[in-house]
């Protein structure tokens, strides 16, 4: 009996010691608060922003933090678009309805050569409002984080979208601790935009993985869609660090008026290559594309857990 | 060869300037002759000319060896004119200058004192007697005027104070009774100062030089305290700031800010000096310390002063404002841009971007940019770049497949083409017209591509890759 009191005793304080590092509230402590405090979250926090899919939402663990450092990465400079498209909508998203606040775009200048730069109409078409967008243009990494540590610090932006390119060697986990510290203290988000980078273990909260996907064709007024259109855009993206122990993977549609993001379905399971222009060595069964159906060819070899579904023609 | 300079010692000897250097030298066997080198003693005067500062900012180059101050006002700051004149001359003197120095009512007065007569202060009363004993040369005529005039025996001013004016505005021009107005201080003659004089200035004179950045802007936030009541009693804030340090050898720097809106609280104006002092910081040498620190406001404006609401929404504008001022100050102006949108079809020139400290005010009033007919990517290259396009359907046609970056595309779906005329006007009439598609290729990637030219100009046009969509 009284081991036993002991032994819960020990497990109560390693609970506690737990939580106190990993920053959530004492268990103890918020079963008392009430059903908030239970889920994870104190007072204090700012209740995470949620993207309005469930599954997404559910994985993400109630959306998207307004206070910590969210990663979007892009495996090569070719999915730039993609991993912009995706970081930018989540700043739209937390910009919450207030159009004109500001937001601060801390852009490379690798990526900016290799990708380009932001372009004010394309932003106003993508729902990102531009007249309370800055662009900064730091020559070096150091310049770049006294930035985002300022932006941070001020609290005059909705939210600050840091651009790095690759995985430097000066922006380590120290770095982004002290970043995402920042935007804790500051109570703003800051959007950790990885461009061809690999996975790196940072203090980030989520890390999401942006690739590109075909877009849904526009729909018409009656309902049907519009074949041979591209539409929305839409990314394929793939949650790396969550809780879950496996990288989930969703296929979502950017909708610039509502500035919402739907799911999209009909998509096909396969993944395409990443890697540049490889095609099968044997073409044998490669058929051209035809004049105005957007199906393309099937690629020989590849082994799919289910059956692969086409897109309707 | 001749000498223009001698030192006290070969002065004594009994050469003058002007002599040959073989005569000299054989005057003077052990004589060190130096190549005259004007642009280094120009910089020198202009040092001491900073140097000078510290007394008033009204200071001006008078030739290649002297200087101007109008001490107009700053007199008593010093103990009165003796005191200050005594005061310069012996720390002139103290730096290693042979110097010397006269205070009157006018700059030519002065200036004849100083370089022909005894130097001093020449007071209102006694103007004609201190000026009539020294040669005409020292009225800054012309070398004729001067010949002239000795050859028909007026030697001296006195000569001509009392001469009949007519004719010898009729001899000799009227520069001649222009200069003598000048020295007797009947004619106005300001002297041009060699920087802007700051509207509002405040500053600190040490007992004991300053060494340390800390102290430094401890100090200058204090003078910025100091500062603060005469922008209130004119309403206005600061713009543009500058700190001038005066090194105790004499050098002198100076560090410039800017805000992007009229500031007047003292510790803004500090945080701003710390930025700038953190990005000049391997500039500034310390040397052994600073003895004077000044203030200077270059460039005020009307300061609108709003009272703080309860919403907070003033907050974020404030905050918005210190940031663009500290990344200004530390990273300099062009740092932080906005967009700014003009009135053009041709996609580069749509959208352009404007510093932020600049366009701050003005960007609440600019126009959003006009909705264009197609989509508009989300980021737009500078340049566009080269693409090979091998099958393109003609005339209007996308291209079916595209390298780019040594990587092969496969078109899947293409919307367009968009076509875009140059603006004649501004690129020339030979300018190709651009018809732009919206491209996604297999992967899912959206890319904006140009084909620049029609088919009925040219006969294989060239394919550009303008912007990624998302």
């Amino acid at each position: 009996m009284a081991e036993k009191a002991v032994a819960r005793e020990t497990l109560f304080v390693l609970r506690e010691t737990i939580a106190r590092l990993e920053g959530r509230p004492v268990p103890a402590l918020a079963a008392a608060a009430g059903e908030p405090g239970a889920q994870g979250f104190s007072e204090g926090d700012m209740p995470p922003l949620p993207i309005g899919i469930a599954a997404v939402d559910e994985a993400l663990e109630g959306g998207l933090r307004r206070d910590a450092l969210t990663e979007v990465r892009s495996q090569g400079l070719r999915d730039a678009g993609a991993a912009t498209g995706f970081a930018l909508a989540l700043a739209a998203c937390l910009r919450e309805g207030e159009e004109a606040a500001p937001l601060l775009w801390i852009g490379d200048t690798v990526a900016g050569l290799e990708a380009g730069l932001p372009y004010g109409v394309g932003l106003k078409g993508f729902g990102v409002d531009p007249k309370g967008f800055l662009l900064a243009a730091p020559r070096k990494l150091d310049e770049a984080l006294w930035l985002a540590e300022t932006a941070l610090a001020g609290a005059a932006f909705a939210a600050v979208v840091l651009e790095v390119r690759g995985n430097p060697a000066r922006f380590g986990l120290t770095e982004s601790r002290r970043l995402a510290l920042r935007a804790k203290a500051a109570g703003r988000p800051l959007l950790l935009l990885r461009q061809a980078g690999e996975e790196e273990a940072s203090s980030a909260c989520h890390r999401l993985c942006a690739e590109p996907a075909p877009a849904p064709a526009r729909p018409l007024p009656d309902g049907s869609l519009l074949g041979g259109s591209i539409g929305n855009p839409a990314f394929r993206i793939t949650l790396e660090k969550s809780r879950n122990p496996a990288p989930l993977s969703f296929v979502l549609e950017w909708n610039a008026h509502d500035r919402r993001f739907f799911p999209v379905l009909g998509q096909p399971d396969r993944r395409f290559p990443a890697a540049a222009g490889v095609h099968p060595a044997h073409s044998g069964a490669r058929l051209s594309a035809s004049a105005d159906r957007p199906d393309r060819a099937e690629d020989m070899g590849a082994v799919l857990a289910f059956g692969a579904r086409r897109r309707p023609a | 060869m001749r000498l223009t300079a001698l030192s006290e010692g070969a002065e004594a000897l009994g050469l003058k300037p002007g002599q040959g250097v073989a005569e000299a030298r054989a005057m003077c066997p052990g004589l060190e002759v130096l190549e005259e080198d004007a642009a280094a003693d120009r910089h020198f005067l202009e040092a001491v000319a900073d140097w000078c500062d510290r007394y008033t900012p009204l200071v001006a180059l008078d030739g290649t060896d002297g200087l101007f101050l109008d001490i107009t006002g700053c007199a008593h700051l010093f103990g009165g004119e003796e005191a200050l004149l005594k005061d310069i001359l012996a720390r002139l003197r103290r730096m290693g200058m042979d110097a010397c120095g006269a205070v009157a009512s006018s700059p030519g007065l002065a200036s004849a004192v100083c370089r022909f007569g005894s130097g001093g202060i020449v007071t209102d009363a006694d103007i004609a007697g201190v000026l009539a004993p020294l040669p005409v040369a020292s009225l800054r005529l012309e070398e004729e005027t001067v010949a002239a005039l000795s050859k028909l025996g007026l030697k001296r001013v006195g000569d001509i104070m009392t001469a009949a004016r007519a004719p010898l505005a009729r001899r000799f021009g009227a520069f001649l009774l222009l200069r003598l107005d000048q020295a007797l201080c009947l004619d106005e003659e300001p002297i041009s100062p060699r920087r802007p004089v700051a509207s509002l200035s405040a500053e600190r004179r040490l007992a004991e030089p300053v060494v340390a950045e800390e102290d430094i802007l401890a100090l200058a936030g204090q003078i910025a305290v100091s500062l603060k009541p005469s922008m209130e009693a004119r309403g206005v804030g600061g713009r543009a700031f500058e700190l001038v340090l005066f090194r105790v050898d004499g050098a002198v720097f100076r560090i410039c800010a800017g805000a992007s809106r009229p500031l007047r609280d003292p510790q803004r104006i500090a945080r701003l000096f710390s930025q700038r002092l953190q990005a000049v910081h391997d500039d500034l040498d310390t040397g052994y310390g600073f003895e004077i620190l000044r203030l200077n406001v270059l460039h005020h404006e009307a300061f609108e002063g709003t009272q703080a609401s309860f919403g907070g929404d003033r907050q974020s504008e404030a905050s918005l404002a210190a940031f663009i001022d500290s990344v200004s100050a530390r990273l300099g102006a062009d740092c932080l841009q906005a967009f700014r949108f003009q009135e053009s079809h041709v996609p580069e020139r749509a959208s352009a971007t404007v510093f932020a400290a600049d366009g701050l005010a003005a960007k609440l009033k600019a126009s959003g940019p006009e909705t264009p007919r197609s989509e508009r990517p989300l980021r737009l290259f500078t340049v566009p770049e080269r693409v090979e396009v091998l099958l393109a359907e003609i005339p209007e046609g996308p291209p079916q497949s595209f390298r780019w970056r040594r990587q092969q595309h496969r078109v899947s779906r293409s919307e367009g083409p968009e076509r875009i005329a140059m603006e004649w006007w501004i690129d020339g009439l030979e300018t190709p017209t651009r018809d732009y598609f919206r491209i996604e290729d297999e992967a899912g990637r959206r890319f904006w591509i140009y084909r620049q030219g029609l088919y009925d100009e040219t006969p294989s046009p060239l394919w550009f890759v303008h912007g990624v969509f998302a």
